[in-house]
């Protein structure tokens, strides 16, 4: 039985100036991956990769066993989901439309059928956008708008999400929210890889975490292992201690 | 689906100026005279009038769909065939044809393929100048496209000052942006451009709604980049280099009507395009129209009157929408 996700020997670069070099890591259902790593580790350029938006210059990404280069585009799409960064916050759509635009890759008729309708209004109740659904996304705030563009990722009902930093611009209970969706979404089975800065929004949630450094995978490990393996930390910054909190979960101090 | 009963409208609104607008003129047409085929309202009536009403309905529709069109694909508001520089290009094809005595005619086959080889040339030049890493980027594209404008405007007007006959005074008739009768033979060439390449963009506007995000947006969503890309620009420039080829450089309509519809009717493109299509192709032979019999005798060209109307409605749905 093949993993999920496979990364396997992944580089990608410019002569003088490589981005990612050797990347490998194997990835299931059930988990919910936090990829971390300083500005310029490589972390968007990995997951621009594993959603097939960039071809890696040498390695392959196998999904489900099969090569993630040979799928057509809305095959893709409908396994995988991505949140880019830095999307323009002047979209002429309303938040409904945008959501709907998760489910392109299903629709084969000129508009949306009631089930890509019902999927999109369950992933903005989700996502608590339901209540401006008729709203002009260009109206709305930093926060609300990014919660729109998760709801359409989640529409999309892939296998695999990826997140590129899914928590911009929301307030401290909404991050909490959406990180509790996404850990909902791996434990309903869905293969979930974020992207945060955020140590302990990421510890309180994910199952697995990541290193990225200098373009290749420095520390790789459960959540659980987090405070025994600490000297992943300083890849992070020196500024950072590790503790636990009353309950026993792995919490980070910044100094 | 909201929003359907609008591109009836504009449907039936296109139709309403294609039968109606015939008849107004400088001169009355005699219905009674024209059933009879009697002269001189049947010839002026067929040659002239329904000509002119079928061009002014073609060019403008093809010019606001390519602006519509554009607009999505370059997220820029500021995106139109004019902006763009590709209907300076076609015009600068189209005049080096005229210039070499290729055919004087307006709408001639040459003319065409001047106007194709500019639209398409000017494409080729400001994409590759804007293309980096394999992305196109907006920025790049709309800077250059107004860099290609300007230098397409100077050749144009070289071109003008050296050619000292004729020819210049049909060059300037055309450049000045008029709906003029044409031959049956190139308006129904061109009415079956124009229908293809609607169809073929009209039925992608879910991919143009994902590209109006962003290009991660639509490409993580399904969409397929490179043949959406590639689709949107070579329609694009068809459609562009046969309106410019017909009537001269009119630039605003392809500005004007897809603003005006994203503002008041829908932003999904499944609206919008067919709406822009079908509003452009009434906007700019009702224009041509008001051209007709406002100075009559003489004629202001559509482009001047679409300017004189336009201008002020985009500067006030600007100051409201923005």
């Amino acid at each position: 039985m093949s993993n999920l996700l496979a990364v396997r020997d992944v580089s990608y670069g410019y002569p003088g100036h490589p981005v990612l070099s050797s990347v490998n890591f194997p990835a299931d259902g059930g988990e919910f991956l936090v990829l971390m790593g300083v500005n310029g580790a490589g972390k968007s350029t990995l997951l621009d990769i594993i959603a097939g938006l960039r071809a890696p210059h040498s390695g392959e990404v196998l999904l489900q066993g099969g090569s993630l280069g040979k799928l057509p585009a809305r095959e893709r799409s409908r396994r995988i989901s991505h949140l880019p960064q830095g999307t323009r916050n002047e979209l002429p759509f309303t938040v409904e439309q945008v959501v709907l635009m998760g489910r392109y890759a299903y629709a084969d008729r000129w508009f949306e059928s009631d089930e890509d309708r019902t999927y999109a209004e369950d992933a903005m109740k989700r996502m608590d956008c339901f209540q401006f659904r008729g709203r002009l996304y260009s109206t709305l705030s930093g926060g609300e708008q990014q919660r729109v563009l998760l709801a359409a990722c989640i529409a999309q009902c892939p296998h695999l999400m990826l997140f590129d930093e899914p928590s911009t611009y929301l307030d401290v209970h909404q991050q909490l929210q959406c990180f509790s969706t996404l850990a909902e979404l791996a434990r309903e089975g869905a293969l979930c890889i974020a992207v945060t800065h955020d140590l302990n929004l990421a510890l309180a949630h994910c199952t697995r975490l990541l290193i990225l450094d200098r373009g290749t995978i420095a520390a790789d490990f459960a959540v659980e292992e987090a405070a025994a393996n600490a000297e992943w930390l300083p890849l992070l910054s020196p500024r950072l201690r590790m503790t636990r909190t009353p309950e026993g979960r792995p919490w980070v101090l910044y100094q | 689906m909201k929003g359907v009963g609008w591109i009836w409208a504009s449907a039936i609104l296109f139709v309403a100026s294609a039968l109606l607008l015939p008849w107004i003129g400088s001169g009355s047409i005699s219905m009674e005279r024209v059933l009879a085929k009697a002269a001189p309202d049947y010839p002026i009536f067929v040659e002239l009038r329904v000509s002119r009403t079928l061009l002014g309905l073609l060019a403008g529709g093809a010019l606001s769909l390519t602006g519509s069109l554009f607009q999505s694909m370059l997220r820029d508001s500021l995106a139109s065939p004019y902006t763009l520089g590709v209907s300076s290009g076609a015009a600068l094809g189209a005049v080096i044809t005229f210039a070499l005595g290729l055919d004087r005619l307006v709408g001639s086959p040459a003319a065409w393929a001047g106007a194709m080889a500019g639209a398409a040339g000017v494409l080729v030049i400001v994409a590759g100048a804007s293309w980096k890493r394999g992305q196109l980027s907006g920025v790049r594209l709309l800077l250059s496209g107004i860099a290609l404008n300007s230098i397409c405007s100077a050749f144009i007007l070289l071109i003008y000052s050296v050619v000292r006959d004729r020819r210049s005074f049909s060059i300037t008739q055309w450049l000045l942006g008029s709906v003029d009768s044409v031959s049956y033979r190139a308006l129904s060439v061109f009415a079956v451009v124009v229908v293809v390449t609607s169809i073929i963009i009209i039925t992608q506007a879910r991919g143009w709604n994902l590209l109006a995000v962003g290009e991660t947006w639509a490409g993580s969503r399904g969409a397929d980049l490179r043949r959406l890309t590639i689709t949107g620009y070579c329609c694009g420039s068809v459609l562009t280099a046969g309106a410019i080829a017909l009537t001269g450089p009119i630039g605003f309509v392809g500005l004007i009507v897809p603003h005006l519809v994203r503002a008041r009717i829908s932003p999904d493109n499944r609206i919008l395009m067919p709406c822009s299509l079908l509003l452009g192709g009434v906007l700019l032979a009702a224009c041509d129209t008001i051209g007709r019999i406002a100075i009559a005798p003489a004629e202001l060209p559509a482009g001047a009157v679409m300017a004189l109307i336009g201008g002020p409605y985009l500067v006030w749905l600007v100051r409201r929408r923005f």
